[in-house]
């Protein structure tokens, strides 16, 4: 516990030191034309799929606009759950040593969502719905921490690349890119902060845990990581940009051969990360 | 939208399907407790309802869900294909 309290106090006074006001950092403007690009061509979900290839630049600019409010759609999702988890341990028995960086995650997230919701509302008029759900579940000590925040690192890792390659994506509409960016400097802290207290969590627990709790936890793991991914197929998507059958386009774009290599590319970081420290053991079929 | 009988054999085939080996068509009855027994995990139901809205032609509303509709083949069908399909 001793380093990670040491590093969640070097990343207080970082955060500290950045503090932004989420209702200044943003100019928004009034109106948002559709035709341009709101997300990097190659991170639309059905990039590489013929239906894709079919659609001219109006089409494909459109359908970006409506990608990148699901992208920030299932962002809010993630972080309203996140922000749900913090609160509920914030001070707890466990954690409460690190409650001064919580905070600063707390109001992190909460400084995320108001841009994303921002952005959401005022140009698409709508958060798109969440689909995922969780049943309530008895656990093993110290698994529903671990699998917290293990969850947290899995979202954040795979929401950073798209992150990353936006906020230096020149042909970005201006607005877009600037949540992209400010998204990846403060997220780069939490994914500091969730390797380590994942792995402080799983080397404090698993001793005690039985085999099956240990092979739940990896299935569930690996399973969590495909999920995550299908977020980023919504039919609702496809339904505002024109797109015919939404449902089938949602099949074929996941069994399409170059999304499936882009999914892997993506996720290649956190699967390794996770397989190394036997917190999963197969690949996740993505 | 498709019979009562051609409904719970697309949901039959799609959880056979997702199970994943766990649970053959003989086994999996129409009051099997599919996720009590673990045939589907919680992190499958986002699949399951991308597959009922497919069925049904409607939006399915997360926040509105009352505990148990996932509970089996006839639960589903009851309280999202059904008569009362747009109470949930
Ligand atoms: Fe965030
Ligand atoms: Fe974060």
């Amino acid at each position: 516990m001793a380093s990670i309290v040491e590093l969640a106090k070097r990343l207080c006074e970082v955060s500290e030191k950045s503090y932004l006001n989420p209702y200044t950092y943003i100019t928004w403007q009034e109106s948002m034309p559709k035709e341009q690009w709101f997300m990097s061509p190659e991170l639309i979900s059905i990039y590489g799929t013929s239906e894709y290839d079919k659609l001219d630049l109006k089409q494909k600019q459109i359908l970006s606009f409506y990608e990148s409010v699901n992208f920030f759609s299932l962002n809010i999702h993630g972080e309203k759950s996140l922000v749900e988890g913090i609160a509920h341990r914030l001070y707890s028995k466990e954690l409460k040593d690190l409650a001064p960086y919580l905070h600063h995650f707390l109001d992190e997230e909460n400084k995320h969502m108001i841009y994303f919701g921002g952005f959401c509302q005022r140009y698409a008029g709508k958060v798109y719905r969440n689909r995922k759900l969780e049943i309530p579940r008895e656990y093993a000590k110290g698994e529903e921490d671990f699998l917290f925040f293990a969850r947290i690192l899995i979202f954040e890792e795979l929401v950073d690349f798209y992150n990353i390659r936006m906020s230096t994506d020149e042909t970005l509409e201006a607005i877009t890119r600037q949540i992209n960016l400010v998204h990846h400097l403060e997220e780069a802290r939490h994914l500091v902060f969730g390797r380590q207290i994942v792995e402080y969590l799983f080397e404090k627990y698993s001793p005690s845990w039985s085999e099956k709790v240990r092979r739940n936890i990896q299935e569930y793991l690996a399973a969590y990581i495909v999920t995550t991914w299908k977020e980023y197929y919504n039919p609702d998507v496809y339904t505002d940009a024109g797109l015919p059958e939404p449902y089938d386009l949602v099949e074929s774009a996941w069994n399409t051969e170059s999304c499936r290599a882009h999914r892997k590319k993506v996720s290649a970081k956190i699967i390794e990360f996770l397989k190394e420290r036997n917190m999963i053991l197969e690949e996740p079929v993505l | 939208m498709k019979s009562e009988a051609e409904v719970k054999q697309t949901l039959r085939d799609w959880i056979i399907k997702a199970a994943g080996g766990k649970i053959s068509q003989e086994q999996l009855q129409n009051d099997t407790p599919i996720i009590e027994e673990r045939i589907i995990t919680s992190l499958q139901i986002m699949d399951l309802i991308l597959q009922l809205e497919k069925i049904t032609g409607k939006p399915l509303d997360v926040e509105q869900l009352k505990p148990g509709v996932f509970r089996n083949i006839d639960s589903i069908y009851e309280n999202f294909c059904g008569e009362n399909g747009d109470e949930n």
